[in-house]
């Protein structure tokens, strides 16, 4: 396991030095702080968070709940402004909502009143499609998950797995040049877990988009990264950023079963103890 | 991927449960080993339709009863206080016979309409904006409270006064009724609209105006639905009040009429054409809430 010790140096500074061969940052976070306040009760969500994704990559955010790693991609899409700190797609700051973005949360939140496909249109309606491109490219992205035959059917009608491709197909369908997935598979049971898994990790090479992936599953985040970032809490910050070094593709290899992804695991998780981010 | 949608799935199950409810209702294609048994029950299906319709049969004896209560009464009751079911049936042919009730039905249904119609977009439009913009909220909220705060009823002669004596007044009053109703659930339902779906509308770049179309409003829809029953019931009470007391037009004019006449019977007839017109309207709701907004129901029974 290689840790990336150089990344966290203080300040955060993430741009690694004897890698150029490595595709430049397209994504770059410098210094985000974010503090809530409830009840009176101030609650250190990040501090101090820098982070820089490169080009294509597959970057994992791994943590125990309140570590802050879901206010961090709320930030990069806009639902939070940070107390301080900036954010920079492709070298320009960007100050609310990127439309070059797009999210999938972990909750879904499919439209009950559209269709299916109607839906997956909603990001391209925001973005001044044309009404027939937008059809085309709504069923499109749904073919590339497999949902072509329930586009005309309302989305409660599906079941969670089904409407969580629909979610994906949504973001997608704004042709993102940085796709932010929040636990998109934490309401899932284990075996639409792990196909949505397989999935994802094939679209992802198929279409090349950037990936930061929010999860507190540490099998989850190996077996899709490039990069795993592991997070902290009180206040919610950067402990380590470690390298997945298996090779891809990993569709049809069982990371669990793998030595190297073993040996990766266990050091997350000891790693993990140690900065005391997992209770009990 | 498999693609299965919950209809294929849920016609599996009807399929399943065929020969058991074949057997009761005796009609139905059974399949083969239940055709015996199907033929067996039809023998005793007066008593199987019975067990099934039990609450309507029950519902029919009940009403029996009152007709029958209210027809033995008037033989030795004064007329003038309860008439009898067979005279009200008489009264109100002769009346739309006479073209009266016809004509009152119809001046009624149109100020109800324009009413309730004006009342439902200017309610929704300022709950809606008071929703989504806080400086509108901050102005309107004291005039909101005001309103709904004044009874009703002290409105009508200032209405008389604005608008004279006739429809446009018996409109306002109506309008007035039902319009605090729909600024203060639209307002209510925009502020209970997930975190989730607000979201959506802002991480998918839908500006403030598509925001609100788009997500705020349909969002919005089941407590605007909530709004039109309660709206529908005061707008009703609003077009017969209107009716006796402004001008005696419509309904309620024809009611009021009637009772100053002790035409008991023609009474009846008239206020029971206004409570068949309210619950038309009832079921209407009901119909398009179904039709148009079926996911309302489909969701709110803990699915997503």
């Amino acid at each position: 396991m290689t840790i990336d010790a150089s990344s966290v140096a203080a300040g955060g500074r993430v741009a690694r030095a004897g890698e150029g061969e490595l595709a430049p940052p397209i994504l770059e976070v410098h210094g985000i702080s974010k503090t809530f306040t409830t009840n009176n009760r101030e609650v250190v969500a990040l501090r101090d968070v820098s982070l820089a994704v490169r080009r294509g990559e597959f970057v994992s955010l791994v943590g125990a709940s309140g570590c802050g790693k879901t206010t961090l991609l709320r930030s990069i899409v806009g639902l939070e402004s940070p107390d301080a700190g900036i954010i920079s797609l492709e070298g320009q700051i960007l100050d609310g909502v990127s439309k070059d973005m797009a999210y999938v949360f972990q909750d879904i939140n499919l439209l009950p009143w559209r269709s299916v496909v109607a839906n997956v249109e909603l990001g391209l309606e925001a973005r001044a499609v044309p009404k027939r491109e937008r059809r085309e490219r709504a069923m499109h992205f749904l073919g590339l998950v497999g949902l072509t035959d329930v586009a005309d059917a309302p989305p409660y009608t599906l079941s969670g797995g089904m409407q969580q491709r629909v979610g994906v197909a949504r973001a997608l369908a704004t042709e993102p040049k940085v796709l932010l997935m929040d636990e998109p598979f934490g309401q899932l049971d284990n075996f639409t877990r792990e196909a949505l898994q397989v999935e994802i990790s094939n679209l992802w090479s198929r279409l090349g988009t950037t990936i930061v992936f929010v999860t507190h599953d540490v099998d989850e985040a190996i077996f899709l990264s490039d990069r795993v970032v592991l997070f902290v809490p009180n206040p919610g910050r950067i402990s380590e950023i470690v390298d997945v070094p298996l090779p891809r593709p990993r569709s049809d290899y069982d990371v669990r079963a793998d030595s190297r992804a073993i040996e990766l695991r266990s050091q997350v998780m000891q790693h993990l103890h140690r900065a005391g981010a997992v209770a009990g | 991927m498999s693609a299965n949608i919950r209809p294929g799935a849920r016609s599996g199950g009807a399929a399943l449960a065929a020969p058991r409810s074949g057997a009761i209702a005796g009609e139905d294609v059974v399949p083969l080993g239940a055709r015996d048994a199907a033929a067996a029950a039809r023998t005793r299906v007066p008593l199987a339709w019975a067990r099934e319709h039990a609450a309507t049969i029950a519902r029919w004896v009940v009403i029996a009863a009152v007709v029958g209560l209210w027809q033995a009464s008037a033989t030795f009751l004064n007329p003038i206080f309860i008439s009898s079911p067979v005279t009200v049936v008489r009264d109100f042919a002769s009346l739309v016979g006479n073209g009266q009730l016809p004509s009152a039905f119809g001046s009624s249904i149109g100020e109800l309409a324009a009413g309730a119609v004006i009342a439902l977009v200017l309610g929704v439009t300022i709950g809606m904006s008071m929703g989504r913009i806080r400086l509108i909220e901050r102005a309107l909220d004291p005039l909101v409270a005001l309103g709904n705060a004044t009874p009703s009823i002290a409105l009508l002669p200032v209405m008389v006064v604005w608008f004279g004596v006739g429809s446009s007044a018996r409109i306002a009053f109506i309008m007035v009724l039902g319009l605090w109703t729909f600024i203060i659930n639209t307002l209510a339902g925009v502020r209970s609209v997930r975190g989730g779906l607000r979201d959506v509308g802002v991480a998918f770049g839908l500006g403030p105006w598509r925001q609100t179309w788009e997500i705020y409003l349909p969002a919005t829809a089941p407590y605007i639905f909530v709004a039109a029953r309660i709206a529908m019931a005061q707008a009703t009470v609003g077009m017969i009040l209107s009716g006796q007391e402004v001008g005696q037009g419509g309904l309620g004019g024809l009611a009021a009429d009637f009772g100053s006449y002790s035409e008991t019977g023609q009474l009846i007839a008239t206020i029971a054409t206004t409570t068949a017109l309210a619950m038309f309207l009832f079921w209407l709701i009901r119909t398009v809430q179904a039709r148009a907004f079926p996911w309302i129901n489909e969701t709110s029974a803990g699915r997503r």
